[in-house]
């Protein structure tokens, strides 16, 4: 073991950190405000399990409520870190750490611990303590067995998520793996509500799926806390054998990493689809939009996300299509039919040329108006979600409980178009604005842009939130009989993008160095 | 006429000067040599005369009309092989290089018959990799393919030779000089100075901030002949290169 060395590694770690805000302009006082808000944020959360801990002690129920909150806590980290990105990115590669005079121990050590000093860790780490501290100060556990527990659970979270990361990167490699992982993420959203209900009727049902949960860590490190005796240290024992089952789990899977599909000389294919539907837009703008389909098509998850999207919205139009009335399924749909037309390409719509990377420059070596591309780009987005019109109206039509009223798929068509075109309006200007390096084959991680995530997450907000305000302030305007009045909004929707368009089109031309250097990664 | 004509350039990236007041001319049919140390402005000459960035002042004549980053006219006659290469990673060889004809306006039937023959002649027929997946060398050549398919007159190569293996090296430069025997112009940077002394009838060498310091005919090197400069003799371009650009020593006792 070579601590000094990897001591600086974990230095340099933070030193990239620091040094990618103090590239950007005037970026180091918002690091700055960032950190503060960070340690704030930390304190809150400490505070939060102190609460915590007082609120279980208070209620009798100390040791159920601190493996509630652990168990929570404990899921969301995996969740989220495999899901959003979090803390993941953060580690050095193995290759990166070959260069210095570190063996493969030493290596996968550094790697780790660069990745658990991640601050979204200590996120968890701060709210964990803070309710071990406050069972301690409320008089029930030891400290230094609670202290120890969250330390030993904070380990075994993250080891849990490197591992859950690592079986998902072997998934995605292997044929059908997409489709796959995409049914467990349903799965693991969908299970909860449909489960949860009927578990509440059942008792013995829940005490019968608790048990194998006590050989889990949160209940392990929940034990602990309370119990300073035999059975605080079987808890720490618990966890004990999980790191060690994750840990030695890990380095087997960093040992036999996912094997790349190696095709045979695929048919050289002239003539795709991709240049037919392209085609459609005119000789001039044909070989790049044919272009762009094929890139955005070639995208591993974009694929996902596409696929995802309608099983993920119907299942959005189920959950908040309750008390809305007597068409409530059908209001929540009002909204969620737009965001269909969007999730699986706002990555890109967000972001055209955020994944490029230095062939940005080639558009302006043609001989065509370089605006062009950003157009086609913007069309490639449009083609491809406005597929997902046809799906999701065949699909109300077939699924919808209510008795078929032609009104509904209008209105719905008419609240699909203006998404579409709102949406990837919005999602041109955050291009120009906000663009960001990405990385064109990263399955997981959040890697937009503060805009390109308000265009995003404030879409998804919309969609969920203005029908339901709609159906409080305005009811008659969700109701079928107010479908003459969607008439006009695809019009609007489309006049905007057009206007959008024309705009951003001498813009993106005068901002094309700065946006040359967004993508290369020199800014 | 002139394929080249660069009448004082001034390129600024911000405050920071990247060009400073650069004139040159590169006569038709030549194979021209732009060398200079790292970071002495040669990719941003490039960038300013293919239209990628704009000129802070000073005017660009190609082919004798003014380049500007709108003329298509123009661009329609030029090849560039950026230094980045500027590929698009997911896609495969032949997929990029039709692009690349497509987007120059060549007819379909042409963009097969080009695409296929440069595939084969490049050695590129492995149709199971996307661009992400070849080597270096080979993505080299790829970009060196998509520079040429449109047949240009004035080709600008950034750094054309380094990764390629010599077997590669001796192709591009065969194809090069039938190139400018054709009566068309060959724009090249690059750090082989070897291989500039052979291929290249003509160099300029820059030096930090984009600044001319020297330009002269080099034809005399490759028969083993000498070019003067500053009131010496060179028989070779390293020794020339390095008076202009200025030879740095360290005595470095540990190493």
């Amino acid at each position: 073991m070579n601590p000094v060395l990897i001591g600086h590694l974990v230095r340099l770690r933070y030193r990239l950190l620091w040094a990618k805000t103090r590239s950007r302009n005037g970026r180091i006082a918002l690091f700055l405000a960032g950190y503060l808000l960070l340690v704030l944020l930390i304190s809150l959360l400490a505070s939060g399990g102190f609460g915590a801990a007082l609120i279980a002690v208070r209620s009798g129920k100390a040791e159920r409520v601190a493996q509630a909150l652990l168990g929570a806590l404990f899921l969301e980290g995996v969740l989220a870190a495999n899901i959003l990105g979090f803390g993941m990115s953060a580690v050095f590669a193995d290759s990166e750490l070959r260069r210095y005079p570190l063996n493969a121990q030493d290596r996968r050590f550094a790697r780790h611990l660069t990745g658990i000093l991640d601050p979204f860790w200590f996120l968890f780490l701060a709210l964990e303590l803070g309710l071990a501290i406050g069972l301690y100060g409320m008089g029930q556990g030891s400290f230094w067995f609670g202290f120890l527990g969250v330390l030993l659970l904070f380990v075994s979270n993250y080891l849990l998520a490197r591992v859950v990361g690592q079986f998902i990167d072997q998934l995605m490699q292997r044929k059908g793996g997409a489709p796959i992982l995409l049914l467990g993420i349903m799965l693991l959203g969908i299970l909860p509500s449909v489960v949860g209900p009927s578990l509440g009727k059942k008792p013995e049902l829940v005490a019968a799926l608790m048990r194998p949960l006590r050989y889990t860590p949160p209940f392990g490190a929940a034990a602990a806390m309370i119990h300073p005796d035999a059975a605080g240290v079987y808890g720490l024992g618990i966890i004990a054998i999980w790191i060690l089952g994750l840990g030695g789990l890990l380095v087997w899977l960093e040992k036999h990493p996912p094997r790349a599909h190696v095709a045979a000389n695929v048919k050289v294919e002239w003539e795709s689809a991709f240049e037919r539907v392209g085609a459609w837009y005119g000789p001039r703008m044909a070989p790049l939009v044919a272009h762009w389909l094929r890139f955005y098509a070639r995208n591993p998850r974009m694929r996902t996300l596409f696929l995802m999207a309608f099983p993920l919205l119907c299942f959005l139009t189920y959950q908040s299509g309750r008390k809305m009335g007597p068409h409530s399924l059908f209001i929540a749909a009002l909204g969620t039919v737009p965001m269909g037309t969007f999730l699986g390409t706002s990555r890109f719509s967000v972001n055209q040329f955020g994944y490029v990377g230095g062939a940005f420059r080639r558009f302006f070596l043609f001989p065509v108006d370089a605006a062009a591309t950003l157009r086609a780009a913007s069309y490639a987005a449009l083609t491809y979600g406005a597929c997902a019109i046809p799906v999701a109206l065949l699909a109300w039509v077939v699924l919808s409980p209510y008795p078929f009223d032609a009104r509904m798929p209008v209105m719905l068509l008419c609240t699909g178009l203006t998404g579409l075109f709102v949406l990837n309006a919005l999602g041109l200007w955050v291009t120009l604005y906000n663009p960001r390096k990405g990385n064109y084959n990263s399955n997981f991680g959040n890697d937009l842009s503060l805009g390109g995530n308000l265009v995003l997450i404030g879409g998804m907000m919309a969609a969920m939130l203005l029908p339901r305000l709609l159906y409080k302030f305005l009811p008659w305007v969700v109701e079928p009989r107010a479908w003459w009045t969607y008439l006009a909004l695809p019009p609007l929707a489309i006049a905007f993008y057009a206007m959008s368009l024309r705009m951003a089109g001498p813009i993106f031309v005068s901002r094309r160095e700065y946006l040359l250097a967004v993508v290369e990664g020199r800014l | 006429m002139d394929a080249i004509r660069i009448t004082n350039l001034v390129k600024k990236y911000g405050t920071k000067l990247a060009v400073e007041k650069l004139s040159l001319t590169v006569p038709k049919g030549t194979m021209f040599g732009f060398l200079g140390p790292n970071g002495s402005g040669k990719s941003t000459t490039i960038g300013c005369m293919t239209g990628l960035l704009d000129v802070t002042s000073g005017e660009i004549e190609i082919l004798g009309q003014r380049m500007t980053p709108d003329n298509a006219d123009i661009k329609r006659r030029i090849g560039v092989m950026p230094e980045t290469l500027g590929l698009f990673e997911p896609l495969y060889a032949h997929e990029f290089l039709a692009f690349v004809a497509r987007m120059f306006g060549l007819d379909e039937a042409t963009t097969r018959a080009r695409v296929t023959e440069l595939l084969a002649a490049l050695e590129l027929t492995d149709s199971s990799k996307t661009l992400s997946e070849y080597s270096t060398g080979m993505r080299k050549r790829v970009a060196f393919a998509a520079s040429v398919i449109h047949a240009p007159d004035v080709l600008f190569l950034d750094e054309p030779f380094e990764s390629i293996d010599p077997a590669g090296v001796s192709l591009m430069k065969q194809w090069l000089r039938r190139f400018t025997e054709q009566g068309r112009t060959v724009f090249i940077t690059s750090h082989v100075l070897e291989t500039v002394e052979r291929v290249c009838q003509e160099v300029a060498i820059v030096t930090q901030p984009g600044k001319l310091v020297w330009q002269g005919d080099i034809r005399a090197l490759a028969h083993d002949g000498t070019v003067e400069c500053n009131g010496r003799t060179f028989d070779a371009l390293e020794p020339l290169f390095l008076h202009l650009t200025g030879e740095r020593s360290a005595d470095l006792k540990w190493l």
